[in-house]
């Protein structure tokens, strides 16, 4: 009690008087002054009320929508990722490994970093190099496939056949028949069947 | 399954944190049938409405499961559901807010009916049959005193006699100092005994 005697109950005070932890002091004035006895009874009152609110619940399945939206981490990931933190920080030996791998890792990153920053141009030529000589090689092939096509024996065949329009119409009518027929039947063989089909132990 | 839920009930709210984090479902689980209720009371009474309590309360879980990561196990995990479950409320509360603000109505409105209907509302928003239904489905006098009461009161209020929260927790949710809490507290406490004071005359 830090405030002079005969002065009223703060509102710390009258919290106190609620959780029944009020100093003895000031049970004394309660207990003499009506003025604040009726104001802690008041609170009291207040807080009864509030303290007998129902207890509101949502509606049931409302885990599962929860469940539904979070996205629970895999044991088998966690726990081999545990195991190998386990195993690097298992002795001074595996640690420094560990350390001497890394630092290797990104020692080489950033000499290739600095390497690269210092030499552009030759990077750039080399780029330019790589560029033209890729093209070369895929013109070169380009025109051997070719070459090769033209010394095939059917390849007069088919150079006639393309010449000619009605054989061209004949052949290309043909193909399509083959080609609908064959959707026909494959889709004979996927569709689902019709007929009711009854469901074991159900 | 009793043996099961004995079984969890015998942990504190870290082990299970702790059990979820290392991809146990059941673990994510026993966290909401913790705090469903008491999360979704809170917001029931914040926002008086129970779909949209409910869309908030599950924003809560699923935001907080997800980040079940990033939780510090030298907080109470109490304190950081009740955290993310009170911004959301909060934020809720202050869009609608500003959704109802239009100074003299909309400037489509023909008749004056139309102008008024779409006016400038401040204050206690008016209650629809909806919201009358689940006025009475909270409860009587009381109910109504807390949903008049200012947002940050309401919280501080719930959180200390309806969850039974301590001070110094009630100012970690909230983000405020202890001796606010406890004048908000107080003020609350006024405002409702003034409020039903009213009622009861």
């Amino acid at each position: 009690m830090t405030r002079p005697p005969g002065t009223h109950l703060s509102p710390d005070e009258i919290d106190s008087w609620l959780s029944g932890t009020l100093a003895r002091e000031w049970q004394q004035h309660l207990d003499q002054c009506q003025s604040c006895l009726e104001r802690a009874r008041a609170e009291r009152d207040i807080v009864d009320q509030i303290s007998a609110l129902p207890r509101l619940g949502p509606a049931a399945g409302f885990a599962d929508h929860v469940m539904a939206a979070v996205a629970v981490p895999d044991p088998f990931a966690i726990r081999s990722l545990q195991a190998t933190r386990r195993r690097l920080f298992a002795t001074r030996r595996s640690l420094a490994v560990a350390a001497s791998l890394t630092l290797l890792l990104l020692g080489s990153m950033a000499g290739s970093v600095a390497w690269s920053l210092a030499h552009q141009e030759t990077i750039a030529s080399l780029g330019n190099w790589l560029l033209s000589e890729s093209g070369q090689f895929a013109w070169l092939s380009l025109r051997g496939l070719a070459s090769n096509l033209i010394e095939q024996p059917w390849y007069s065949s088919i150079r006639s056949l393309l010449e000619n329009p009605i054989r061209l119409a004949v052949g290309s009518a043909l193909a399509s028949a083959v080609y609908f027929g064959g959707v026909l039947v494959l889709r004979r063989l996927l569709a689902l069947p019709t007929q009711q089909v009854a469901h074991a132990g159900i | 399954m009793s043996s099961v839920r004995q079984e969890w009930g015998s942990l504190t709210d870290q082990e299970v944190v702790l059990l979820a984090r290392s991809g146990q479902e059941t673990a994510y689980r026993e966290l909401i049938r913790r705090y469903e209720r008491p999360v979704f009371a809170l917001l029931f009474r914040m926002v008086r409405d129970r779909e949209l309590a409910e869309d908030l309360a599950q924003e809560t879980f699923v935001k907080a499961l997800n980040a079940i990561e990033s939780y510090r196990p030298e907080f109470k995990f109490s304190s950081w559901i009740f955290k993310i479950g009170n911004n959301a409320a909060i934020d809720h509360l202050r869009r609608r807010e500003l959704d109802t603000l239009s100074l003299d109505g909309s400037p489509h409105a023909e008749t004056p009916e139309a102008m008024q209907a779409t006016a400038l509302q401040i204050g206690a928003r008016q209650e629809s049959p909806l919201d009358t239904v689940e006025a009475k489905e909270l409860g009587g006098a009381i109910e109504a005193a807390i949903g008049a009461l200012r947002p940050e009161y309401r919280s501080c209020i719930l959180l200390r006699h309806v969850e039974g929260r301590p001070y110094e927790e009630i100012a970690e949710i909230l983000n405020l100092p202890l001796g606010t809490v406890k004048t908000y507290i107080h003020r609350a406490r006024n405002e409702l005994r003034e409020a039903l004071a009213h009622l009861k005359e």
